[in-house]
């Protein structure tokens, strides 16, 4: 059986690593970019079935990969599971639109609510 | 989208507080990041099966880390102090200060495969300043370097004289892509104001920058940032010490 990708946006090099570690071993495909741009054009190579998200991102914020994605039909409909540091200052009613599916917080989450909420989006 | 904006505004609230103090949110959100990554290392190191030689590099990082965060908030107390302490300008060698700056952050930019290098320099020069504060500065524009820097080449700390001899210009430079044109304005303004909202720079409040200037305040320096098409210095300009002149 083919693994699903996914596609780990996150400019932390230690924490991206420890979060494809986790994928890894859940039997996902993990694909890791430092920034925004980097994602685009990961996106078209990988086809990732979902993307992990950080919103601080250097230069673009996630907000702007988030409008790109938006703009194309096939790209659009890649759920997008938020990780971030400011969890608490986003409403997923409000960034549902963008085709977020799960907000989680990296100050309280658990390295498997990786899992939970990839599987969750997937199913 | 107005519901957007809000949280973006929110997000902005922090910054400096009425007396010019740095705020307890901007504080609190540089502090964040590292912390949270020591949360997930240490939770991993808990409950994944590891080898010897994996668990040993997640201490190493979670050292690192720890040390990044300790930095930081060393700083702020120093900053917030700035008002009621005196501080001793005097002649400082800075060559013999960017080794000691390069020596202390090897480890942790060689826990990120990153190099930070000295330009080599042939006549010695003395700058006027305190040497706990421009130390502080310098560590903090390479630590900007190392995290906020695209790419993985090197970082360079550079002395260069001007004005006739009479300045002197510390500054760090990384060789990732260009700023683009925003963040660079955006940065000019981060150089000579207070810590501008979050989203001006996504991944940073800006506390950094704001307290390093508020130390080049104290010593009669003033920092700025040069754009290079393949990276970026920041700089702090410090008055030459007349001491080398009478020798």
């Amino acid at each position: 059986m083919n693994k699903q990708h996914v596609l780990i946006v996150e400019d932390d090099p230690w924490l991206a690593e420890q979060h494809a570690r986790v994928l890894s071993r859940a039997g996902y495909e993990p694909t890791i970019t430092p920034h925004a741009l980097a994602a685009i054009q990961a996106i078209d190579i990988v086809e990732p079935a979902a993307i992990i998200l950080d919103v601080l991102l250097t230069g673009s914020t996630a907000f702007a990969l988030m409008h790109e994605l938006q703009s194309y039909t096939d790209t659009a409909r890649i759920p997008i599971i938020l990780c971030t540091n400011i969890a608490e200052e986003l409403e997923l009613e409000v960034v549902a639109p963008y085709g977020v599916r799960r907000i989680l917080d990296k100050t309280s989450m658990e390295p498997s609510d990786l899992v939970t909420a990839l599987r969750s989006v997937l199913v | 989208m107005k519901r957007e904006q809000g949280m973006r505004d929110n997000m902005a609230s922090g910054g400096v507080l009425a007396d010019g103090l740095p705020s307890l949110i901007a504080a609190a959100h540089e502090l964040k990041s590292p912390l949270s990554l020591v949360r997930q290392l240490s939770l991993l190191l808990e409950t994944e099966d590891l080898s010897v030689d994996e668990r040993q590099r997640m201490l190493r990082q979670i050292t690192l880390t720890s040390e990044r965060a300790l930095r930081l908030t060393n700083d702020l107390t120093r900053s917030v102090r700035l008002q009621d302490a005196l501080f001793t300008l005097e002649p400082i060698n800075p060559k013999q200060l960017c080794e000691e700056v390069v020596h202390e952050l090897t480890p942790l930019f060689t826990a990120h495969g990153r190099r930070i290098t000295l330009a080599p320099r042939t006549h010695p020069l003395l700058l006027v300043a305190n040497r706990d504060l421009l130390r502080r500065i310098i560590v903090n524009f390479s630590d900007n370097a190392l995290y906020y820097a695209e790419g993985d080449g090197p970082v360079q700390l550079q002395i260069n004289a001007f004005h006739e001899g009479q300045m002197i210009r510390l500054g760090v430079r990384d060789y990732g892509p260009a700023l683009s044109s925003d963040m660079w304005r955006s940065l000019q303004t981060k150089l000579s104001t207070a810590p501008q909202p979050i989203h001006a720079r996504p991944q940073s409040s800006g506390l950094g920058l704001y307290i390093a200037s508020q130390f080049a305040e104290a010593m009669n320096g003033s920092l700025g940032v040069t754009r290079h098409a393949d990276g970026a210095t920041f700089y702090i300009d410090l008055h030459a010490s007349q001491q080398l002149s009478w020798l």
